[in-house]
């Protein structure tokens, strides 16, 4: 069981071969987490572009001298078809958003007939280290869907579960957040809390219990649910937060990077191959982490079929 | 200019004591922040609500409540309307939530404001007190609207910038958080930071500045900014009130100071004093300390208003 970020790294370094890592158009700061990442011997990255500047760029680097394949494509557009491409038919293990612009990565990732997508919907959960409390943490969804209906957050459930699984987490607690503890027909939150709440009492995430609706006090502290009357073994110990839509998560991510300094990676679920978008409020040693996450569930497979 | 909890506290010792309507301290913690309060002198308390529950913590707290006005009430609309009904009647400055679930204060207080014609939004204020940073940080709206539109955050942030105006800042700074990503269609909410940020360049919001950029990444690195370490991060951008995009999001994290090192207070301003908001897990260290915020806001309101 994974209860760290070095954990994480542990198990990909012994995971077997490097993984392959398809990285579209790199930029220079790509480069750091990228030549640490190969160095610890999990990735061989291929640098997809054009290759006269990989070359000008890379041999500055640390990654001149590490595994690494450069792999010609004459323009940006190019490069993430045809890191997709390498993706999709198994040449590469891991995608990297790289240095491709959000919108063309993250469309061409989500095409339901060409890009890599594993069932309907894919998801994103955030991965924190909390000393405090020594485990790790996820949040979902906190970067790709919007506002999720009762269906689509029962598969945001289901890909963190398998996320959990992978980490070790045998039976994951999981905080489904609203702004109040009790359901109130006025806030929509509150009705999908109690429902997915519902759900796992009878057992339809097999042996997860969600306890909802969670107010982050209740979630986060054992005493305070126990001063508004509430107990389950989720308050205080929860090991996945779900967050009510796109609006919470995106910026409760980044309140806990900005206010609390804490380190945090991440990955998309409910595709075929782990794939990692770019995203502006992680550190280097965050990006580190995130390849030693994608190099793990790499390794174990299952998550992404 | 007020900035810290430590100026508040010391403030609120200075003008107190004030009388403040408690509602249901029916809880030890309630009780206990009640009494820390009177003892300091910030506030001379009225009581309200089940006599046999009050009378059994102040015991246990070892206070005796004997000298203090008490208002009997089991019923809990009743006891917040009395105690709101006070502030608005000029009995008293400041009302503090007990043990009531804070939607019977809220009606209440939209109730008062609308027979007042007063036109005020309710909106609560949830201020951090963040190391490393020079001013408090209040989140807003964290307790009443549930899905403000672009009218309703106007009205929120200028119930924010007249408490930012009275703790002393003549121009503060607003951040208006979306989750705008680059790979979805336009949000509601990113509409209404752009139609913020037009206001109040026209002075429509009273005296501020809606800064640029809707999540802590685009406020703390910019744009187009990243970062190698955390080492990089100056708090010091941190605007003085973050408007949150909705009630979940601004209640999710507002109470992130259960695990953050940072200190939480939440009140509201109504146009007749301030209402004191602890949430109901709240420890007495900081009730006693969102009462002084209340007590130091009634203050400077006496001042102002009158």
């Amino acid at each position: 069981m994974a209860r760290s970020f070095n954990e994480i790294v542990q198990e990909a370094k012994e995971g077997g071969a490097r993984k392959r890592l398809a990285v579209p158009s790199v930029k220079k700061h790509h480069l750091e987490p990228l030549s640490r990442a190969a160095k610890e011997g999990f990735v061989t990255p291929l640098l997809i572009g054009n290759s006269k500047t990989i070359k000008a760029m890379v041999g500055n680097s640390p990654l001149a001298s590490l595994p690494c394949e450069i792999v010609e494509a004459g323009n940006p557009a190019a490069a993430l078809q045809q890191a997709i491409a390498l993706t999709r038919d198994g040449r590469a293990d891991i995608l990297l958003q790289g240095g491709a612009d959000q919108k063309s990565f993250m469309n061409a990732v989500l095409d339901a007939k060409t890009g890599l997508l594993k069932g309907k919907l894919a998801s994103y959960a955030s991965v924190f280290q909390i000393k405090q409390v020594g485990k790790l943490i996820l949040a979902t969804d906190t970067l790709l869907n919007n506002f999720p209906g009762i269906a689509e957050k029962q598969i945001i459930v289901e890909n963190a579960l398998g996320l959990a699984s992978l980490l070790g987490m045998d039976q994951p607690k999981i905080a489904a957040l609203a702004a109040i503890e009790q359901v109130n027909p006025s806030i929509p939150s509150t009705l999908d809390a109690a429902l997915l709440s519902k759900m796992s009492q009878r057992k339809q995430f097999g042996r997860a219990v969600i306890e909802g609706p969670l107010d982050m006090d209740c979630a986060l502290s054992q005493a305070a649910a126990a001063r508004k009357g509430l107990q389950s073994i989720v308050t205080g110990n929860a090991d996945i937060y779900l967050v009510p839509e796109i609006e919470t998560g995106y910026q409760l991510v980044q309140a806990l990077v900005f206010f609390g300094k804490v380190e945090t990676a991440g990955i998309l679920l409910g595709t075929v191959k782990p794939v990692i978008p770019d995203l502006p409020f992680l550190s280097d040693d965050g990006r580190f982490i995130e390849l030693a996450l994608a190099a793990m569930v790499s390794n174990k497979g299952a998550l992404h079929g | 200019m007020i900035r810290s909890l430590e100026d508040v506290s010391r403030l609120a010792k200075e003008k107190g004591p004030k009388k403040l309507a408690v509602l249901s301290p029916e809880d030890e913690e309630f009780m206990l922040a009640v009494k820390r309060s009177w003892e300091v002198g910030y506030i001379e308390p009225v009581l309200i609500g089940d006599r046999e529950k009050m009378d059994r913590v102040a015991e246990k707290v070892g206070f005796d409540i004997g000298r203090f006005e008490k208002i009997e009430e089991n019923d809990r609309q009743t006891v917040s309307d009395l105690g709101i009904g006070m502030l608005f009647s000029g009995k008293l400055s400041i009302v503090s939530k007990g043990q009531i679930p804070t939607s019977y204060i809220y009606r209440s207080v939209i109730r008062a404001e609308s027979k007042a014609g007063s036109g005020m939004t309710v909106s609560v204020m949830s201020l951090w007190e963040i190391p490393g940073v020079d001013h408090l940080v209040a989140f807003t709206d964290s307790g009443v609207n549930i899905q403000p539109d672009f009218k309703a955050k106007a009205e929120i942030i200028k119930n924010a910038v007249f408490l930012y105006h009275l703790l002393g800042f003549q121009r503060p700074k607003i951040g208006v958080l979306s989750s705008q990503r680059g790979f979805r269609e336009t949000m509601a909410s990113f509409r209404d930071y752009k139609s913020l940020r037009k206001a109040a360049e026209t002075g429509d919001l009273g005296e501020c500045e809606v800064v640029e950029g809707v999540s802590f990444s685009d406020i703390f690195l910019g744009p187009r900014g990243r970062m190698k370490s955390y080492g990089e991060i100056d708090l010091n951008r941190t605007p003085h009130v973050i408007l949150v995009p909705c009630l979940d999001t601004g209640n999710i994290i507002c109470k992130l100071d259960l695990f953050l090192d940072v200190k939480r207070c939440s009140l509201t301003v109504t146009s007749k004093g301030a209402v004191c908001i602890p949430a109901r897990s709240d420890m007495s260290d900081s009730i006693e300390g969102q009462i002084a915020m209340g007590v130091v806001v009634a203050d400077r309101m006496e001042k102002e208003v009158h």
